[in-house]
């Protein structure tokens, strides 16, 4: 549930909550361990001052002058007893205490021997926590903690008196209790320092990562725009971040670049089918209307039904045509649809010349061998642009015309050539012959339906090759196939 | 409306001349189509193939309708149009047209032709279009009132009086009489009858003419020698002349 409210929220929201999230998150530990830091740094340097200055008085009143240079290193003497140090612990807890700080002089059981308060302005004593006490007697000398007495903060420090420096033997426990006010207001600066850092910190980060997210996608956001219109058929529509060398620019570089390719392959299919759909008003005004004319009567009249007839046939010939041509189109965009076989150019020819004899309508066709080959070649397809280009050769040329072929071995291709005598191609027409339907001036009169040699192209092309032609408008045509050799050469 | 004499058009001897109709076009199969539709409905038929012989061929007069198309390999259907107008001929003109033109059609209107359609059109539709345009220009109007003896047929009214007295035909018998008095001497197939009555797409015995025959000639009082005779193994004619 929470997980898709996460993936609900948009891509800024979520950056600018994950950025945010971070930077405080790493703030506030930092802020913390600094804070800690410093406040037991400045409670162990309260205590070792406390310690410090208490040290001389309990030696003064512990250790007398007249015995400390005599006796030291010698096992104490066994006059000195806890007697001793109740007479003492007034004088001890009173020299001990100051403005701030308070001493309590206990004994081994814990009473209260002393207490060094006598002013009023003097902060009062907590009683000895026992659990620190009993550690204190137990023989740790730096017993320190901190506790709240009447609201005010304070710092509580054991020292263990013994009955010579250095002795395991301890005679009762010293209690000093200071005031942590100074403390307590250096740690209170320091953290409003830290709050106001870190929340400036926070907005300043938000600010800069709502910037920075907002500039990285809010250009998503106009491709995205984009993309929508797009959907809605605007081919035309482009998000344009030339500005931009990131990520992002490259990724909207990348997609106009696809889109310009999308509209223009989009025009040509609409060109295509245009053309296509133009290629059948003649046909069909003439099927239909010649036989709308025979209904109405000349069907009653040989002479003039047999023209009709003769053109309908025609026409209906011409569709059928079209049909095959454009199937075969539509099928030539995979190249998977060739099937190659290896196979022998001379016995592939002289089978050929037999057919291509029935197609020749009176030409003078003639083969001219090139060197013995074999090539892996798709035969159907070879023949199927032969006879196309063998198709356009005899109804671009008169009879007793010669049309020749052959094949060559050049520069790693096998070159297939079909030449003829004929009228040629008029140089305003070689540039388009190639086009889907395109007709010279003389090809729509010739019949066919201008599929011919794209035909021819798309076939030759899906072997890896391509085609080539020369004209000369009077002279005749010439067109060559070129075919990959080597296997590596086609892909 | 008196009969034409012999116009030369070896299809045209046996019909009236209804108008001379100037096809441009350079599909010769659409030319052939409309050249043989034209004829036999009765109109004079002058094929030309390109744009400047079109204006020749109208310099020479008695043409009563153009039908003109746009692609042409010379000059294009538009430019004989203004050219057409341009030189104060006021000869009504049908324009054939592809659809990818269609503001060309506001063009080609604005240039002077009278009316357009677009290709693939319908033989019918072009037929009813031409005899609109000669209807309006006055030139070549068809007979309203058809007559053959004592018989007499309006067209308009769709009155039908035999000796003065009225004849009651329905629809169908009424359009096969018209059909036969506009077309005096034509032999008519069941099979053409049955299209131009029954429509193209009707499929049917055709016995239903023979039918429809027998009852108009019981109506009009048509006895031997008939104005509706029956053609042995081919259809039936109108002979007006008895
Ligand atoms: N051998 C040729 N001689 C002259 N013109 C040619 C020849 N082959 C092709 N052409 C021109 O190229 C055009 C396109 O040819 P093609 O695509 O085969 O269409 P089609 O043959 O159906 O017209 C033809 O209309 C014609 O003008
Ligand atoms: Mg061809």
């Amino acid at each position: 549930m929470r997980d898709s409210f996460w993936h609900s929220l948009s891509l800024k929201t979520r950056l600018a909550l994950l950025y945010g999230g971070l930077l405080a998150v790493v703030l506030c530990l930092l802020g913390g361990v600094l804070y800690l830091n410093t406040r037991s740094f400045l409670l162990d340097a309260t205590a070792k001052r406390i310690r410090a200055q208490a040290k001389p008085v309990i030696e003064h009143w512990l250790y007398p002058a007249e015995f400390m240079p005599p006796l030291w290193g010698q096992s104490p003497p066994k006059t000195r007893n806890s007697i001793d140090l109740e007479r003492i612990a007034s004088f001890l807890a009173r020299d001990l205490t100051s403005r701030d700080t308070v001493a309590l002089v206990l004994d081994r059981q814990g009473r209260v021997l002393a207490v060094g308060r006598r002013l009023p302005e003097e902060p009062e004593a907590p009683s000895p926590q026992p659990f620190y006490y009993r550690r204190a007697l137990a023989g740790e000398n730096e017993v320190n903690y901190t506790t709240w007495l009447n609201r005010r903060h304070l710092l509580v420090l054991f020292i263990p008196l013994r009955w010579a420096p250095g002795s395991e033997e301890i005679l009762g426990v010293v209690q000093l209790s200071t005031l942590l006010t100074p403390v307590d207001k250096i740690l209170f600066r320091q953290r409003l320092v830290l709050i106001v850092g870190i929340g400036l910190a926070l907005l300043v980060g938000a600010a800069l990562g709502l910037f920075l997210t907002t500039s990285v996608l809010g250009d998503l956001t106009r491709m995205v725009s984009t993309c929508r219109a797009i959907a809605l058929g605007n081919l035309g529509q482009r998000v344009n971040l030339p500005h931009r060398r990131d990520e992002v620019g490259e990724l909207a570089q990348a997609f106009d670049h696809m889109v310009e390719r999308i509209e223009a392959s989009f025009a040509a299919q609409k060109r295509f089918v245009a053309n296509a759909a133009h290629e059948l008003r003649t046909p069909v005004t003439v099927l239909l209307g010649s036989l709308e004319v025979l209904m109405r009567g000349a069907q009653d009249d040989p002479t003039l039904s047999a023209g009709l007839m003769q053109n309908m046939y025609r026409e209906a010939k011409g569709l059928s045509r079209l049909c095959e041509e454009l199937l075969d189109l539509s099928r030539l965009d995979l190249s998977s649809h060739v099937k190659k076989e290896l196979a022998d150019l001379e016995t592939f020819f002289s089978s050929y010349m037999e057919k291509a004899a029935l197609l020749a309508q009176g030409r003078a066709l003639s083969l001219e061998k090139g060197p013995s080959l074999a090539a892996e070649l798709d035969l159907g397809m070879l023949e199927q642009m032969l006879n196309n280009l063998l198709d356009n050769a005899v109804r671009h040329t008169r009879e007793g015309d010669s049309i020749s072929l052959g094949w060559n071995q050049g520069d790693g291709w096998l070159e297939i050539w079909i030449a003829d005598g004929g009228e040629g191609i008029h140089s305003q027409d070689l540039p388009h012959i190639f086009e889907p339907f395109y007709q010279g001036m003389r090809g729509k009169e010739a019949g066919g339906t201008g599929l011919g040699l794209t035909l021819v192209k798309a076939m030759v092309e899906a072997h890896g090759g391509r085609v080539q032609v020369e004209s000369e408008p009077g002279h005749g045509t010439r067109f060559t196939l070129f075919f990959p050799l080597d296997g590596p050469q086609e892909d | 409306m008196a009969d034409r004499p012999f116009q030369g058009t070896k299809e045209s001897f046996w019909v009236s001349n209804r108008g001379t109709i100037l096809v441009v076009e350079d599909e010769r199969a659409i030319m052939e189509m409309l050249r043989v539709g034209f004829t036999y409905e009765g109109y004079e038929v002058i094929a030309v193939q390109g744009g400047r012989e079109a204006l020749d061929r109208l310099q020479e007069g008695g043409v009563d309708v153009v039908v003109l198309d746009i692609m042409l390999p010379d000059v294009d259907g538009f430019e004989v149009c203004r050219r057409i107008r341009s030189r104060g001929w006021d000869v009504p003109i049908l324009m054939l047209t592809a659809k990818k033109e269609i503001e060309d059609r506001v063009r080609g209107l604005d240039l002077g032709a009278d009316d357009y359609l677009t290709k693939p059109f319908s033989f019918d539709e072009l037929l009813a279009r031409v005899r609109a345009l000669l209807r309006r220009s006055g030139k070549k109007s068809e007979a309203v009132v058809l007559s053959a003896g004592d018989l007499m047929l309006n067209v308009e009214t769709r009155e039908v009086t035999k000796g003065g007295k009225p004849v009651r035909l329905t629809p169908t018998e009424f359009a096969l009489l018209e059909l036969f008095m506009r077309h005096p001497r034509r032999v008519f197939t069941r099979e053409t009858l049955l299209n131009r009555l029954w429509g193209y797409e009707y499929v049917g015995d055709t016995n239903v003419v023979d039918v429809h025959v027998s009852h108009l000639r019981s109506k009009i009082g048509d006895r031997p020698p008939r104005l509706i005779r029956t053609i042995y193994g081919v259809g039936y004619a109108f002979y007006p002349e008895t």
